[in-house]
């Protein structure tokens, strides 16, 4: 099967892996998120993508990319923007709601954790939308 | 149905190249050939071009556009 895939299919399904891959704790291990843990999150996603990336590179020889993996790239990007979009405004209105509502009451402690790990939540989603959109428009052949 | 549809399959088969051959000579992917070929992707103009002239026939014999609700 890798074998019949393009050189951008498996990059992203590299990116895809190490998304979850490094992600997936965020989510699971999220009332002990700090600023650390999301820089060394950003650090180890980086370094993660640059030694997969690098093997991809390696072991592939025909690393042609045409118009149609550019127009699949905008498509993710278009898929990704929306969601992020969508989190924000929901994420803001939330906020809002749950603020004025008494909910929520955030001391000036805990307001930037708290938007941090919101919103790198957020990005985390978008990201790992904008690679899935593109793997499904390469398996419907877009 | 797309609305342009495409000969490449039965042309290229007439000239014996096969799909990754056919995408060296237009400087495409080999899924971007299988993807023309299954008329599951409609390429630039540039590419349809490329690809008209390396089978050796005119732009209007490779690729017919029939307008959706019109066949």
């Amino acid at each position: 099967m890798l074998t019949s895939l393009s050189y951008r299919e498996k990059t992203l399904y590299a990116s895809l892996a190490a998304e979850i891959l490094v992600y997936g704790p965020y989510f699971f291990l999220h009332r002990q998120n700090s600023v650390n843990k999301v820089a060394g999150m950003i650090v180890a996603i980086i370094v993660l993508q640059i030694i997969l990336q690098s093997i991809i590179a390696a072991v592939t020889r025909n690393r042609v990319t045409d118009e149609r993996d550019r127009l699949i790239q905008l498509r993710g990007y278009r898929a990704g923007y929306l969601t992020l979009a969508s989190l924000m405004v929901l994420g803001l209105g939330m906020l809002w709601f749950h603020t004025a509502a008494g909910h929520l009451q955030l001391t000036s402690q805990m307001v930037g954790l708290h938007f941090l790990s919101v919103f790198f939540g957020m990005l985390i989603i978008a990201d790992i939308t904008k690679t899935v959109a593109q793997i499904v428009a390469y398996r419907k052949a877009l | 149905m797309p609305a342009i549809r495409n000969r490449i399959r039965e042309l290229r088969a007439a000239r014996e190249f096969t799909q990754q051959e056919l995408a060296d000579k237009i400087g495409v992917t080999r899924q971007t050939v299988i993807a023309m070929e299954q008329d599951k992707y409609s390429p630039s103009l540039e590419t349809a071009f490329k690809v008209a002239m390396v089978l050796g026939v005119s732009l209007e014999q490779c690729f017919q556009y029939q307008p959706r609700g019109k066949r």
